[in-house]
């Protein structure tokens, strides 16, 4: 494999998608193409209904595009089978989710614990790593507490940490934002940048929130299905839409 | 991740409550109402319990123990002559009324035993001694019978007096005095009435008119000879009936005049539809109940086993956590529902009423069926977790 592939950490390629039957058919992707290296953090922007989180989602291999190719760290996603595809999240990707969706009835570690447990690591391991990247995500102390004892920005620190507790190489982040005000969002994106800064890691981040487009090293802008353009500097952008 | 699973049905306290709610109420209605059943059932055969004998001779048209259909008193001879037969001894049993005290009448169940020998006398008497039977016009009567017709007792100063019957106190059967001697312990029986026990030959004078007065003979094989084997040389000399007297309703044979009776009640009456009906509508309450709950537990749960499955978690973790929670609690809900079961069952008992017999395999099926009602409860949880689309948890 060429030094090149290596530094390609997701590429769409050509990608389809459209809901619905043949009959009222609704296009969500239209030969859409997109690429993410490792060591950066890319933002995927666009107004509503472009197709972000559909493109995000096959990215992160839970839908399976029509047609097009998918390649993630060099796996080609669209040729794999359910068992596959998910095998493939539980290795290399971390979610954080707009609404969180930290479960209520269980306490913040373990939480964070999950994707740890979905990996068949041992209970007690995988609480002394939940412990361990809550301090780093400075909620030492309120491990024991439930979710929804917490802040919205404390509970979206607990979403990143479960994101990162199992090291993936591609974190996926869907609105992370959205439900913070503009300085919890930053001190969140701040988080975000710090600690999944790897030369390995690449980080996706679906978000209409211009307000931290400035922690982004590249931002791709889609329209009606498709990548329009891919910046470097967001004062590029035309935010007005978003 | 099962630790997990079950962290998250305890999580929620009220979801757990509820849906240990349905699984004990369940559980409770399908032990509690076989239980009485099968307590019911066993008092079909009391007679069976309380006058001991190895082998039973009937009339061959008898169907069950309480239908007795008079033979000759020769046919006690024939019997005795089987070979194999170590001795014989003549039974009565008949529904008389008795007169009591205060002049109000009372049903009871007479049994006439051999005064030789006292075969098919009650095991334990509580006052009294057996041999007083050979007095005349001597009874002795059951506990319970006698707090009944105590009721009906009047004491010296003619005001009813209330209390159980005492060795001394009389009452009549056909104007035939009947003092008692003795006060013994039995089962009681399906038909309610109180047992009375006298001679074979003082019966025959309590029944006055009847002509024929022997019911059954009670028959004692002889050393080595199985009863199942006597009951055959017996049918064969005599053209009588003959049965065993096993009463364990596992283990008894197709000659057992209990199992008999057991199933002429069960073919007969609407006993087993009544209570069937119960056990399946604690069935049906259960599934609806939890099945209902756990569903809705599912559903508020949905987004998470979502978030679950988009992390790597495949279809069979999942479907083995919905297990977990579901199996944990119809453990916990069957526990609960066959202790409170345990619990009535022990006030029942103490009042004698109605009867409560709790085979180990009635808590066993019920067991069984808890753990089916939340097999069918992790299913339906199961096939909505499975239709979820894991992308779903991208949008919102």
């Amino acid at each position: 494999m060429s030094r090149l592939a290596h530094t390609v950490a997701v590429r769409a390629t050509g990608v389809d998608m459209f809901f619905g039957t043949p009959e009222n058919r609704v296009v969500a992707l239209k030969q859409a193409g997109f690429e993410a290296r490792r060591g950066e953090l890319i933002m995927l922007v666009g107004p509503s209904g472009c197709g972000k989180t559909t493109l995000l989602s096959v990215i992160a291999g839970t839908l399976t595009p029509q047609a097009g190719a998918v390649e993630v760290f060099g796996q080609r996603l669209d040729g794999l089978g359910q068992e596959a595809l998910t095998a493939f999240r539980r290795r290399n990707l971390g979610f954080v989710f707009q609404s969180f969706n930290l479960i209520p009835t269980l306490t913040v570690a373990e939480n964070v614990m999950v994707p740890l447990l979905i990996q068949g690591r041992p209970f007690d391991e995988a609480h002394a790593r939940a412990l361990a990247i809550l301090d780093q995500v400075g909620l030492k102390g309120r491990e024991e507490g439930r979710p929804n004892a917490l802040s919205g920005g404390q509970q979206q620190r607990v979403a990143i940490a479960r994101a990162l507790v199992h090291e993936p190489p591609l974190l996926i982040c869907d609105e992370p934002t959205s439900a913070l005000d503009k300085d919890t969002g930053a001190q969140i994106m701040q988080m975000v940048r710090d600690l999944s800064r790897s030369p390995e890691r690449c980080v996706v981040v679906v978000t209409h929130d211009h307000r931290i487009f400035r922690f982004a090293d590249r931002i791709a802008e889609m329209e009606d299905g498709r990548i329009s353009r891919v910046v470097d500097d967001p004062k590029l952008l035309d935010t007005t839409h978003l | 991740m099962y630790r997990l699973a079950l962290n998250m049905l305890f999580g929620d306290r009220a979801k757990l409550a509820m849906l240990l709610c349905g699984l004990a109420f369940s559980a409770l209605l399908m032990a509690q109402q076989s239980s009485v059943f099968f307590g019911i059932m066993s008092w079909t055969y009391t007679p069976m319990v309380n006058i001991r004998a190895q082998v039973w001779v009937s009339d061959p048209m008898v169907e069950q123990v309480n239908d007795a259909k008079p033979l000759r008193d020769t046919d006690l001879g024939r019997v005795r002559s089987v070979d194999g037969v170590a001795w014989a001894a003549p039974l009565h049993t008949s529904f008389v009324q008795a007169r009591m005290q205060d002049g109000n009448f009372k049903l009871i169940t007479l049994v006439g035993i051999d005064a030789d020998t006292f075969a098919g006398a009650p095991a334990v008497l509580s006052q009294g001694r057996i041999e007083d039977l050979r007095l005349p016009d001597t009874v002795i009567v059951d506990e319970w019978g006698a707090a009944l017709m105590g009721r009906m007792g009047v004491g010296p100063d003619g005001k009813p007096r209330n209390t159980p019957l005492q060795v001394g106190d009389t009452f009549e059967i056909n104007d035939i005095q009947a003092r008692i001697v003795g006060i013994c312990r039995v089962k009681r029986a399906f038909t309610g009435g109180p047992f009375v026990y006298t001679t074979y030959d003082r019966a025959k004078g309590y029944t006055l008119g009847a002509r024929r007065t022997l019911s059954f003979m009670l028959v004692e094989p002889q050393k080595g000879v199985a009863p199942a084997e006597l009951c055959d040389r017996i049918e064969r000399d005599t053209g009588l009936k003959a049965w065993t007297s096993d009463t364990v309703i596992w283990s008894w044979g197709e000659r057992s005049l209990a199992r008999n009776t057991f199933w002429w009640f069960w073919t007969n009456t609407g006993i087993p539809f009544s209570f069937g009906t119960a056990v399946l509508l604690g069935l049906f309450v259960g599934i609806a109940i939890s099945g209902q709950t756990f569903y809705s537990f599912v559903l508020e749960n949905l987004r998470y086993f979502a978030a679950i499955k988009a992390m790597g978690a495949g279809m069979g973790v999942i479907a083995r956590m919905l297990i977990v929670q579901a199996f944990t609690a119809g453990l916990i809900g069957f526990g609960l529902g066959a202790g409170m079961a345990q619990a009535i069952g022990r006030v029942m008992i103490e009042k004698g009423m109605p009867p409560f017999v709790m085979y180990p395999q009635i808590l066993w099926a019920t067991f069984a069926l808890v753990l089916g009602i939340s097999l069918v409860s992790a299913v339906i949880g199961i096939i909505k977790v499975s239709r979820v689309d894991a992308a779903s948890v991208f949008r919102g």
